[in-house]
Order: structure tokens, then C-alpha cells, then sequence
């Protein structure tokens, strides 16, 4: 299909508060995105010409923000709005090999719902990953660099070199990435096996590095991950605020033609409208 | 014609000798004056009835201080309510100002004193989103949120805190996650602020919040009805008694025993997940015409906001006050009609826009509920249950008294003998306890907490530099539409030192560096609000200061054509023990042509040559080097309105044309400051010599912060046009970017100081005090 034909689904409830610059950068890029409610999907309190079915998108994103004021735990009460009322749209979509994203907020939603890591299963029943409080107690806004760590199983990093390093700025309290303890070391072996990995933080100089480069103390760096297809993609980071070069934290010093961010929407678009 | 409710409380008024008059201002909160009392008492004389409580509860919310302005508009309209422009279109809870052909902006600030002095978290929360309603009520999208912090000494000793005051500390780390909390979860970054600490704000620390947005121009909405048909939708949050009495309290001085009344009630409780689809659903409503006027619910809470949008639409209005969903059962009606509870707004909708507009809202989850409906007649009736309970004129209700109080001001601090300190012996030493004092020092803590980039529009943010080494810019610019590379330049300012040993200078230079914090990235001034904050009008000392200061910022702004679409004034920021110093704090609003041609504070590249645009003069008074170092001078820095209008065009036109690499005005610190700064953020080291300064001691040629001054960095190649384009304004060439240390010359090398030492120096300062790793 061509890239205009593409529909995204941005997924809003109250507290997401991203949606417009997401659409934006699928705008931008060529595709038809639509800002959609979550009561929309559910046909509550709508209007017929309201109603959206999930089925008739190509793409999904849940936009950063903080879904019903994250409260509970980041993430958790748009997880299980979900869960509890679309499960089974959200498997069948994934299953069809639609991609998923889900940036900030989205990324720790994708991971209370069970569909990242997606390990065994498209959905696990309970998370198997989790995203924590930074290592600094407080919420951190600040200027993140990420190196591209997949080997090409991510479908929304295929335009990006593997090792390349792009810009994206991290805002968020709960980012810290987290497997359980005492499988640890076997799930972080499994992530690396199935080139799950998506992007790492790093120094300016392109290492592994402590705090603020990594902002809230990830395992193993990590700040995106896809799931075993790589179809479902999750990062704390926010591309859509790198789309443009002018965006980005430094501009003023080298200034790129574009944004670092760019690639993972111009990455997701191609795919879709070769498969589809 | 209906009847009073047989339950209602009708308060002995017609036969009320004076003391009876003040014993019932003071048992019912209502902060009225005998004269104030007396006029309401002839009033209802005239009617031939008493009032009933509601009714008095009602005229103390709309005659007092905080809502309509009885001791301050006087001055306001003198000096600055009169300049006026063909670009502002409209002066409502915001000023909207003309953007481009199809769009405006909004902006506006205001203070959150009182709240945020006693429950810190909380009143600088709702602070946020009582300024995010004044933009939205307009139709604007907001797209910045600015904040200027004042606070006692954050080392003050806890064994000398007099009784009833929470330590800075405390009130520094409250305030900052209310506004991290409130601003983060509703998706509008903070950009731009500023965090002062002076001993005066100790029993009163001064909480400013700002906000700018962007409307199309056919949405703007003014803050009335349209027709005698319209109906009032109150949409957001449910009415509880939460803010009871906020604007009565915010209108006299805090005592020790106000707290437990104050956390009893009157500071209200912020929800931004109310919020953030409250926003969504109005603006919805107003791009598709569902809409007649829109107001927000701030101080006075329902019983300022109806007969308000009644009148200024030249109708009344009716309200069914049982129809207010509420958040707790037995409210009685007068807590209702006066309650402040958060995120709600007022619409005035066409009858048959009244079904959209419900469903609308009910798809964003959001409480909409039909109250009342616009009269012809000019009063404003509140029905409960079916009965009445009040019944205004609105002509006597809203025509609050405005006065003329007493005011004096002698210059009687500019008098005081000189006393500076020698010139340092090392200058090394004295710059980086400069650099390390809170007042300059790194400000990272706080800007690292708020999300300043959510919307993805913020091109110039308020660090700036290197990965890794960025520092504070001057203003922050935000790109608020697709489909053009217009910006938006965003900075503020005030000089509470200046403006404490010469007011009227004081303000003169709020103006000023909030001009030159907009030119020095690029744009070029446009608007200005403001926030005064002030101590008790009564007393006339205090008035003489506030007369002096708005004269100050009227002086520089009318010759500038800068107007002042919005404003606010904060009286009464004064306890038993201390009153703030004038706190005038500026916020402007700038216009960029091109955001990619925008430059920062961080030096680029080096050999690149530096140079000083403005005169370094001898004016040490209110300086950080003698605040630090003792010592005082009545000479505080003065503007020449002419030269500040030349050098902005200058400065400008620099940047625009694209011979600066990068750009810093000089400020807290002087150029000492200025050039360290510029070198932390561009991890370079640079050379100055201030030899041609003047015939100065260099310590002034250092520290002195004389107004309308900017280090600029040119490039290299590019000194011929640099020069052209400035060459009707002061302008020395001072060194160049070089090597990896600051070193500043007066003939000689006078200091040295490695990068890494200055960074030390300046980063940690905030953090030790409050906890983290820089």
C-alpha cells in the first residue's frame, strides 16, 4: 500500500498528553494518522460515525503522557482498561503482524499489558518486565543518546546502521528497565539472543555510561526494546521530539538536516507499506 | 417574581452601628473596610431589606483586593494600562496579542503567594492551573508555562525561623514538584522561570506562574455571554470546600494563627488529570463554534464568573445553584457560590449548541452540567431549590471601590553613605564564589524536573550548550505552529534588589533585561505582562514603593511601544516580621521570523571574536558582588531608553543576518559571570581584556550589572558586518574563544580559572542543599 493510505491509531485517554506531536511525525512522514479515544474503540458514549475499530488501522501507538495521572504505577490503568476490554483486538492485530509502538508512557503500557517483551507469547498474563523509579527518586527531563544495538529484527529501526547513535530526550519518573531478579541474567540473555535490544544509552563518546547519560539507571542501558517479532516496539526516549533537526539539544552547534528521530517513523511507514 | 428561601439567613445590616459593621466583616471572612461595609449598608437602605448571607460573601469576593484591584488601578491605568497598540486584540483574564495573519497569542502571569507559603506542594500546583485557565478562557492553546521563584536563603538556620514560617527549603522543594507534578502530567512544558533567594522572602516567598499560548483568530473568545438566550455550561471538576475564602485571605497579611484556617479550606486542591481533558474538550469546543464566551473559575469561584461574563456581555444572568455537582453533600449555598475548587470553566452557549456541547464533553469524560441562563435585566439572581437567595444589581455588585490610598516615597535608601568593599586581592576567589552562589549557580535541579519539551515545539530550551555541559540561555523560543518557522521568544525578569534601594530603577531594569534576554536569541520584543508583588497597600510606605516601580516598567515600556495586555498584583506579601523587597517580575513575549536562525548562550568555535555591545558603568547598587562581598551603594543601574531601543535593533539584526555564533546579556554577576557561562556551555575556554571599558575599578568592569548589555561571540569572517549592523551602539571588541580556560584582563591578567574548577563551582551549589547528584 502507499505510505498516505497508511492509517495510525494514536490512542488517547485522559492524561496523554503527547498525541499531537506523534501525529504529527506520522503526518510529516507521509501517513494519515487519527488522534482516537480509548471510548471509541470501546463504542462508549459515542456517536456511530464516533466508533473506530482497531482492526481497520495499520499501525498503533500509545503516545507518551500519563494515562489517567499514572497514580497507581505508570502505565498500569490504561494496561488494564485494555486488557479488560480489548484484548483480544490488540493479540489479532499484533498476530497479523501490525506494529505497535509505544513511546514514554506507551512503552510502560506495552509492558504492563504483556505484549513486551512478548517473549514466549504475544501477550503474557502478567508483565515480565517492569519500568521503575530512576535510580534518582525524581522525574528527569533531559537529553538522551542512543545507540542502535539491533541486529534487524526491529522493524522501526531498519533505517538506522547498527551502532549508529541518534538524539532523543528522555522526560518520564518511572524509567528504570527492570527484569525480575532472580531470572535476570537467563531473560537479559534471551532479550540479547533474540535481538530484542533496540537502543542503549550512551556518552557522547559513544560508551556505555553511568548517570545522567543514563538517565535512571536502566539494566544493561537499556531504553527500547521490541518484542520477539519486533513487530511491538517500546522506548522511554521520545523520537517525535527529534523529528526535525532544529529540535534537538545542541542544534545550535551542529546542525543536522534532520532530526535523529525521523528514522524510527520513515522506518515503521516503509515496512508497512511493503507488507501491507 | 420568586420569592427568598424561607431558610435563608438574612444578616442584620440596615440598623448595624460601625463596630457591628466590622464585627460582621470580620465573623464572616469578608476582609471589607468600615467605609466598604457602610457603602453596602446604604445600598441595601436603598433596597429597603437586609442582605442575605449569600449575598454579603458575594460583594467580599468581588470587592476585595485580589479581584478587583481597589488599591493598585489607579496606577496601573496612569502608567501602563494606557500604552496601547494596533496589536493586541483583546485585554481578558489573558492578553491576546496578533501573531501572524491567522493567529494570536495569549499570555499572562500571575501569583500564587499566599497558597504556596502554606502548603507549598499544593499552592503552587493549583497556581499552574489557574494560569493555564486565564489562557485557556481565551481559546488558546497553551504552549509554555513560565515560573519565577522567590525564597528565603536556602542556609537560613532552622533555630531562628520565627514561629509559623516554613523553611526555604522546605518551600523550595514543595513548590518545584507541584509544578513538576501539575505542569508534567498536563503536557504543557515549563520553559522559562527564575529562582531568587533574598533574605525578604523569608516569611513570604513569592510563587509566580506564567503562561503563554497560541489561538487561531477566529477562536478567540471573550470572557462574556453573546445573547440573552445563551446558557451558562459549568464544565471540570466538581464544587467542594476546597478554596473557600482564597481571595479574602490572599488580601490580607499572613499571621501564625491563619495556617490551620488556611489548611482548613482556603487553599484548593489541584487535579490535573481533570485538567488535562478539560483543556482537549474546551479548545474542541471552541474551533467548532459551540461556543458564545468562555471563563475560567478562579478566585470568588462561581460568584465572580457569572455575573462578570453577565455584565461584560451588557446582560444578567440566573443561576440554579442546586445543579452544581459538588464533591461532598451538605454544602450550604453560599459555600457553593463562593467556593474555589479547581479546573472548572465556565461556557456561555447558544441554546441550540447546549446538546453538542454536552456530548462533547461527556466523550472526554469531563462533568458538564447546564446551571443557568442569561436575563436581560442587569442583576444577577441565584436561585436554590427553586427559592431565592440572592439578588444583585450587577452595576453595584461589580463596581468594586477603587481608591487612591495615601502613598509616600522618599529616596531615602539612595542616600545612604557608599561603602565598597577594596578591590579583591584575588579575583580567581571572588569569581568562583560568584559563580557558587545560589542566586547564579546552576539551576539544573529544577530545570531537570519539569518537562520542557512535551509538545515537541521547544527549538530554544533553557539549557543550553554541548551534551553534557549545557548552561542557562537567556530566553527559551517555542515553535507553536506546523506550518510556519515563526517562533515565539519567552523570558522574564526582575531585580528585587535594584528594585528595593531604587524602585523606580528596579522596575526600569525588569523591563530592560526581559528585552534583552529576547533579543540575545534572536527575537525581538513584543508584549509584556507582569506580576506585582508587593507588601500591604495600607501602609503608605509600601504603596510609594509600588507607584515608583510601575512607573519605572511604564517609562521603559511606553517608549518602546511594548504593551501590557494582562497583569496581576500580589498586595499584602508582608508578615509581623518582615515584608518582601518590591518583587516586580516581567514577563515578555518576543517575536521570531526564523527559529532556525535562533542562536544560544554556549560559545562555538574558537578564535571566533568576542565583544561587549553597552557601557559598563559605575552602578554597583544591588550588585550580587555586594550583596556577597558587603558593602552598599545607592547607584543602581539605570536605563537609557534610547540607547536600549537602539541596541535591541542591533542586536537583533546581528543575529538575524547570521553573523553571531552565540550570545549572553549580562546580568546577575556581570561580564565575570557572563563570559564563565558562555564558556561552560560551550566547553571552550575564552580571553578578555577590559581595559576599554572605561576609567572604572575592575572590579566594576567585572561585576557591575549595568542594563543593556550583551557578550556576543561573532564569527570569524563575518566582524565587517557585525560591525555595520552595530555600528550607531557601544560596541568593544574584548578577546576571543580560546584554550580551555576563562581568563579576564584589565591590561593585565587579572584572573584565570580552568573549566573544570568553574564548572565545580557553579553546578553544585543547588544540589548540595537539596540532595541529588548534578
Amino acid at each position: 500500500m502507499k505510505v498516505e493510505e497508511v492509517k495510525v491509531c494514536i490512542l488517547i485517554i485522559e492524561g496523554t498528553n503527547c498525541e499531537e506531536e506523534t501525529s504529527q511525525a506520522f503526518r510529516r512522514s507521509g501517513a494519515s494518522p487519527e488522534i482516537v479515544h480509548l471510548k471509541q474503540l470501546l463504542g462508549q458514549d459515542t456517536r456511530p460515525e464516533e466508533t473506530r475499530k482497531l482492526g481497520d488501522y495499520q499501525i498503533l501507538v500509545i503516545p507518551g503522557g500519563f494515562s489517567s495521572g499514572d497514580y497507581v504505577r505508570a502505565g498500569a490503568i490504561l494496561a488494564a482498561r485494555i486488557k479488560s476490554r480489548m484484548e483480544g483486538a490488540l493479540v489479532e492485530f499484533i498476530e497479523e503482524g501490525k506494529p505497535v509502538l509505544g513511546i514514554c508512557n506507551g512503552f510502560q503500557i506495552l509492558v504492563e499489558l504483556g505484549v513486551l517483551p512478548g517473549i514466549q507469547s504475544t501477550m503474557s498474563r502478567y508483565p515480565t518486565a517492569s519500568l521503575g523509579w530512576n535510580d534518582s527518586g525524581r522525574f528527569e527531563c533531559r537529553p538522551t543518546l542512543l545507540e542502535n544495538w539491533n541486529k534487524g529484527k526491529c522493524i522501526f529501526t531498519s533505517m538506522l546502521e547498527r551502532g549508529q547513535i541518534i538524539q532523543a530526550p528522555t522526560a518520564h519518573a518511572e524509567g528504570k528497565f527492570m527484569l525480575p531478579k532472580h531470572r535476570e541474567k537467563e531473560l537479559l540473555d534471551t532479550l540479547k539472543d533474540n535481538d530484542q535490544i533496540v537502543f542503549r544509552y550512551v556518552d557522547a563518546e559513544g560508551q556505555i555510561a553511568g548517570y545522567p547519560w543514563n538517565p535512571n539507571g536502566s539494566l544493561f542501558s537499556i531504553a527500547g526494546i521490541c518484542n520477539s517479532e519486533g513487530n511491538v516496539f517500546g522506548m522511554m526516549p521520545h523520537p517525535e521530539r527529534t523529528y526535525f533537526g532544529f529540535q534537538q539539544a545542541d542544534w545550535t552547534r551542529n546542525v543536522p538536516d534532520n532530526g535523529d528521530g525521523k528514522a524510527v517513523f520513515e522506518s515503521v511507514l516503509d515496512y508497512v507499506a511493503k507488507k501491507f | 417574581m420568586e420569592e427568598f428561601s424561607s431558610e435563608i439567613r438574612f444578616v442584620s445590616l440596615l440598623d448595624a452601628s460601625d463596630a457591628d459593621l466590622i464585627r460582621l466583616s470580620d465573623e464572616g471572612g469578608l476582609a471589607l473596610d468600615i467605609a466598604e461595609m457602610k457603602r453596602v449598608q446604604e445600598y441595601y437602605r436603598r433596597r429597603g431589606r437586609d442582605p442575605t448571607d449569600v449575598e454579603l460573601q458575594s460583594i467580599g469576593q468581588a470587592w476585595s483586593e485580589h479581584c478587583c484591584y481597589k488599591s493598585s488601578k489607579v496606577f496601573l491605568k496612569e502608567y501602563l494600562m494606557s500604552i496601547d497598540t494596533p496589536s493586541v486584540i483583546l485585554r481578558g483574564d489573558a492578553g491576546v496579542v496578533d501573531f501572524d495573519e491567522d493567529h494570536a497569542y495569549a499570555l499572562r502571569i500571575e501569583s500564587h503567594n499566599h497558597p504556596s507559603a502554606v502548603e507549598p506542594y499544593g499552592g503552587a500546583a493549583t497556581g499552574i492551573g489557574g494560569i493555564i485557565r486565564d489562557v485557556l478562557c481565551m481559546g488558546a492553546q497553551p504552549v509554555a508555562l513560565i515560573d519565577p521563584l522567590h525564597f528565603g536563603p536556602l542556609d537560613f538556620p532552622h533555630e531562628e525561623l520565627p514561629k509559623g514560617v516554613k523553611h526555604p527549603r522546605y518551600l523550595f522543594e514543595g513548590v518545584v514538584a507541584g509544578i513538576r507534578d501539575y505542569g508534567n502530567r498536563i503536557g504543557i512544558p515549563t520553559v522559562s522561570g527564575s529562582v531568587c533567594f533574598h533574605e525578604g522572602y523569608l516569611g513570604n516567598c513569592i510563587i509566580n506562574v506564567g503562561c503563554v499560548g497560541i489561538a487561531k483568530k477566529k477562536n478567540v473568545l471573550k470572557n462574556a455571554v453573546k445573547t440573552d438566550s445563551d446558557v451558562f455550561i459549568l464544565v471540570g471538576g466538581r464544587t467542594g470546600r476546597d478554596g473557600i475564602h482564597g481571595v479574602t485571605y490572599a488580601s490580607v497579611e499572613l499571621t501564625e494563627d491563619m495556617e490551620e484556617e488556611w489548611m482548613g479550606g482556603a487553599v484548593q486542591l489541584g487535579d490535573p488529570i481533570t485538567k488535562e481533558p478539560l483543556i482537549h474538550a474546551c479548545l474542541e469546543a471552541a474551533e467548532r463554534g459551540f461556543l458564545s464566551g468562555m471563563k475560567d473559575l478562579g478566585g470568588g469561584g462561581l460568584s465572580c464568573v457569572v455575573g462578570e461574563m453577565a455584565l461584560a456581555g451588557g446582560f444578567g444572568a440566573e443561576v440554579n445553584l442546586e445543579k452544581v455537582p459538588l464533591k461532598e453533600e451538605g454544602l450550604q449555598p453560599w459555600e457553593i457560590w463562593i467556593s474555589e475548587s479547581q479546573e472548572r470553566m465556565m461556557l456561555a452557549v447558544p441554546p441550540e449548541k447546549v446538546d453538542e456541547v454536552l456530548h462533547l464533553f461527556k466523550l472526554y469524560d469531563v462533568l458538564a452540567t447546564r446551571v443557568g441562563h442569561v436575563i436581560r435585566d442587569k442583576i444577577v439572581r441565584v436561585l436554590y431549590e427553586g427559592k431565592k437567595i440572592l439578588e444583585l444589581d450587577l452595576d453595584f455588585y461589580t463596581a468594586g471601590p477603587e481608591y487612591c490610598r495615601e502613598y509616600l516615597y522618599d529616596a531615602q535608601s539612595l542616600g545612604k553613605p557608599e561603602a565598597i568593599p577594596e578591590e579583591p586581592e584575588d579575583y580567581n576567589q571572588t569569581i568562583l564564589k560568584l559563580i557558587s552562589s545560589p542566586n547564579i549557580a546552576s539551576k539544573a535541579w529544577v530545570i531537570h524536573q519539569y518537562d520542557h519539551e512535551v509538545r515537541g515545539a521547544t527549538v530554544v530550551k533553557p539549557l543550553q550548550g554541548k551534551m553534557g555541559y549545557a548552561c542557562h540561555g537567556d530566553a527559551a523560543v517555542i515553535k507553536p505552529l506546523e506550518h510556519t518557522f515563526r517562533g515565539l521568544a519567552i523570558a522574564t525578569a526582575t531585580n528585587p534588589t535594584f528594585s528595593e534601594i531604587d524602585p523606580f530603577r528596579g522596575g526600569m531594569s525588569a523591563v530592560d533585561e526581559a528585552c534583552r534576554n529576547i533579543v540575545a536569541v534572536g527575537g525581538f520584543p513584543d508584549s509584556l505582562t507582569n506580576c506585582l508583588n508587593f507588601g500591604n497597600p495600607e501602609k503608605p510606605d509600601r504603596l510609594g514603593l509600588f507607584r515608583e516601580t510601575v512607573r519605572g516598567i511604564g517609562h521603559v515600556a511606553a517608549h518602546l511601544g511594548l504593551p501590557l495586555p494582562s497583569g496581576n498584583v500580589s498586595f499584602y506579601n508582608e508578615t509581623e516580621h518582615s515584608h518582601v523587597p518590591p518583587t516586580p517580575v516581567v514577563l515578555g513575549v518576543g517575536k521570531v521570523p526564523d527559529v532556525r536562525r535562533c542562536v544560544t548562550s554556549d560559545l562555538k568555535e574558537q578564535d571566533n571574536p568576542i565583544f561587549l555591545i553597552g557601557e559598563t558603568k559605575n552602578e554597583m547598587g544591588g550588585s550580587e558582588y555586594l550583596r556577597i562581598f558587603g558593602g552598599h551603594s545607592g547607584t543602581v543601574p539605570n536605563v537609557n531608553v534610547e540607547t536600549l531601543e537602539k541596541s535591541l535593533h542591533a542586536v537583533s539584526r546581528a543575529i538575524n543576518e547570521e553573523t553571531v555564533a552565540s550570545c549572553h546579556d549580562v546580568s546577575h554577576g556581570g561580564i565575570a559571570i557572563a563570559i564563565s557561562e558562555m564558556a561552560l556551555g560551550g566547553d571552550v575556554g575564552a580571553f578578555v581584556d577590559l581595559s576599554k571599558t572605561g576609567t572604572i575599578p575592575t572590579s566594576v568592569k567585572m561585576f557591575s550589572e549595568s542594563n543593556t548589555r550583551w557578550l556576543v561571540e561573532v564569527w570569524r569572517g563575518k566582524e565587517d558586518k557585525f560591525l555595520e549592523i552595530v555600528s550607531d551602539v557601544p560596541t568593544r571588541k574584548l578577546g576571543m574563544v580560546k584554550g580551555s580556560s576563562v581568563i579576564i584582563a584589565d591590561s593585565n591578567i587579572k584572573a584565570g580559572i580552568f573549566l573544570e574548577d568553574l564548572s565545580e563551582a557553579w553546578k553544585r551549589t543547588i544540589y548540595d542543599f537539596m540532595g541529588g547528584t548534578p
